[in-house]
């Protein structure tokens, strides 16, 4: 690869990715909040590298006037970077031009829910008064199939996440995705949500209902499921890889 | 493209028709009509049929994970390339000489200690090791620091802390096989090794007497991170690939069987090239399997892995790391199976 093709090539890769981490947050569909800083730095510092080259190269070939080839005529045999180098355009170009979307519903129907972490049994909490009781799809996991104490019974609750077909069956799946580092490490967690028709495939949904009663409360046997009674359409959350709950409750 | 621009200034100094300009551009070729209705036509077609495939869920998902490896991996890689070229240009090969003893077989051992300073992914590692070996530091002295800077720096050692609460067993174990497993290689190293093993051209010389150091730390990282960032994407895209092509619920068959869970956990560490401060993470949700087999899993995985084969294959040859890999990860599957005995 030629000089001036790999000064473009550190430019455009430090610009695609301050294109995603700094001017948006694009950089929320592959790794997590805590790398942008360094995803800053590392665009910044892309671009001074290119930059630097490119004064280098301008001052030795006014230096060198007939220097015929253009490539560096002292010392070290860094001639040009290898062949391999070729590929860094496509995710550099893919950052600037084309970035893929967030995983969602393909992602989630090939796995099974995650195992939702089991802690201490008997550490749950009262329950909030409030109805529509908004929590998250682990939460509601949990209490379903771990309080003892079945607070969850006959309660109605307020779950968001994105749809997942389930298949031929009339009920679908409610889905959220989380990372641990990066995209590669996607896990999900899903809720069976019965009596509504399926909304299409990755929409972000708010499913309001009760437990779908279907093995015994607070064990293992019950199944994460819910009867919905409203389905509503919400914005899609800015970051998408996380079972939290919404930050405006009506989103 | 190299090879294309040569074809160009070959005919045209066959043609003898272009005025050399001394400037290396070259003329247009005759049949650049022809070039023309080409460059605007073929990438058209490509364009339109690659689009529509790239836009099925699938081809989506594998650029997501292909562009989300990448993406976390480039501040490491740009980190251990900065560090590279750093040693390269300002570090006199005299320091490591004073700090390293003088036989290998003792450098081994203070050399995989002092893994723990490197606060990185393994990405940032392999650059950092072809360095040290430019500066005359014994390969085996560099390999066993290149595995036990990933595995055992403070950054992974807290992270596995933090997804293994009140399991304190479980940071001390991956503490011990891993480096362990460092240690051993670099013996091992020294016992079998080979330098014809090594691309020559891996065997850099450091900084040249007149030159600016400046200019030599600039080139250094520049080529360092081109280099290494194409075999980063090489291995990204073998990753994603195997992340969109195997349902993770396979997974789920193997856990029943204890040694079969330990093979099959050190495989995927492999092939899903979890960075090292995350494996703990997902080495956690797999709570289907052992504590021995999660233990191999995050033993074997910032030492070997697709993007970390790729990255060595680019920076010491393909013999050195086909060998060096395949070695590893004996090693360092025996470890976690005796130190995860033990101690879990």
């Amino acid at each position: 690869m030629r000089r001036p093709l790999q000064m473009v090539l550190l430019v455009l890769s430090g610009v695609g990715l301050l294109r995603v981490s700094l001017f948006t947050d694009l950089y929320l569909r592959y790794v997590k909040e805590g790398m942008r800083p360094l995803l800053i730095a590392s665009g910044v510092l892309l671009i001074l590298l290119g930059a630097a080259d490119a004064v280098a190269y301008a001052c030795r070939r006014e230096d060198g006037g007939h220097a015929g080839h253009g490539d560096d005529g002292h010392g070290h045999h860094h001639s040009g970077a290898p062949r391999a180098a070729w590929l860094l355009f496509l995710p550099a170009l893919s950052l600037l031009f084309y970035a893929p979307p967030a995983l969602g519903a393909y992602t989630a129907s090939r796995q099974p829910s995650k195992t939702v972490t089991y802690e201490d049994e008997n550490d749950f909490d009262p329950l909030p008064a409030t109805s529509p009781l908004p929590m998250t799809l682990s939460d509601f996991t949990r209490r379903v199939q771990q309080d003892r104490t079945q607070a969850i019974k006959g309660r109605t609750v307020r779950l968001t996440g994105f749809v997942t077909s389930a298949g031929q069956d009339d009920s679908w799946f409610l889905t959220r995705i989380m990372i641990s580092c990066c995209a590669a490490d996607a896990q999900s967690v899903k809720v069976r949500i019965h009596g509504t028709p399926a909304p299409p495939a990755n929409t972000w949904v708010a499913v309001t209902g009760t437990w779908h009663p279907d093995g015994t409360l607070g064990t293992r046997s019950a199944s994460a499921a819910l009867d919905a009674r409203s389905v509503e359409k919400i914005d899609k959350p800015v970051n998408a890889y996380t079972d939290a709950l919404p930050l405006t409750p009506t989103g | 493209m190299q090879r294309t621009d040569q074809r160009a200034e070959e005919t045209e100094v066959a043609d003898a028709g272009g005025a050399a300009d001394g400037e290396g551009a070259p003329g247009w070729p005759r049949f650049w009509p022809l070039l023309l209705l080409g460059a605007a036509v073929v990438p058209g077609t490509v364009l339109y049929f690659g689009g529509r495939w790239m836009e099925t869920p699938a081809m989506q998902a594998w650029r997501t994970v292909c562009l989300a490896v990448t993406v976390q991996a480039l501040p490491f890689l740009l980190l251990g390339t900065a560090l590279s070229a750093a040693i390269n240009a300002f570090v006199p090969a005299r320091v490591f000489n004073r700090v390293l003893p003088r036989r290998p077989v003792l450098a081994v051992p203070v050399a995989g200690a002092a893994g723990v300073v490197l606060p990185g992914c393994e990405c940032a590692s392999v650059p950092v090791a072809k360095r040290l070996i430019g500066r005359g530091v014994a390969p085996a002295a560099a390999f066993t620091f290149l595995l036990s800077a990933p595995a055992i720096n403070p950054v992974v050692l807290t992270a596995t802390a933090v997804a293994f609460p009140g399991n304190p067993a479980m940071v001390v174990a991956r503490l011990l096989a891993s480096l362990g497993t460092a240690w051993v290689m670099g013996w091992l190293w020294l016992w079998r090794g080979r330098t014809e093993w090594l691309r020559p051209a891996a065997r850099y010389r450091g900084h040249q007497e007149g030159g600016s150091r400046w200019r030599e730390f600039l080139a250094g990282f520049q080529h360092d991170f081109l280099h290494a960032g194409g075999f980063l994407v090489v291995g990204a895209m073998a990753t994603a690939t195997f992340n969109v092509m195997v349902p993770p619920s396979v997974v789920d068959a193997f856990a029943g069987s204890p040694w079969l869970s330990v093979l099959f956990l050190a495989g995927l560490a492999i092939v899903l090239a979890v960075c090292s401060e995350a494996d703990a993470f997902v080495a956690a949700s797999l709570s289907g399997f052992s504590p021995v087999a999660r233990l191999v899993f995050m033993v074997v995985g910032p030492m070997v892995d697709l993007k970390l084969i790729a990255l060595q294959a680019g920076t010491f040859g393909r013999a050195f790391a086909i060998r060096f890999s395949a070695a590893t990860v004996v090693v360092a599957v025996l470890a976690g199976v005796l130190i995860g005995g033990a101690l879990l």
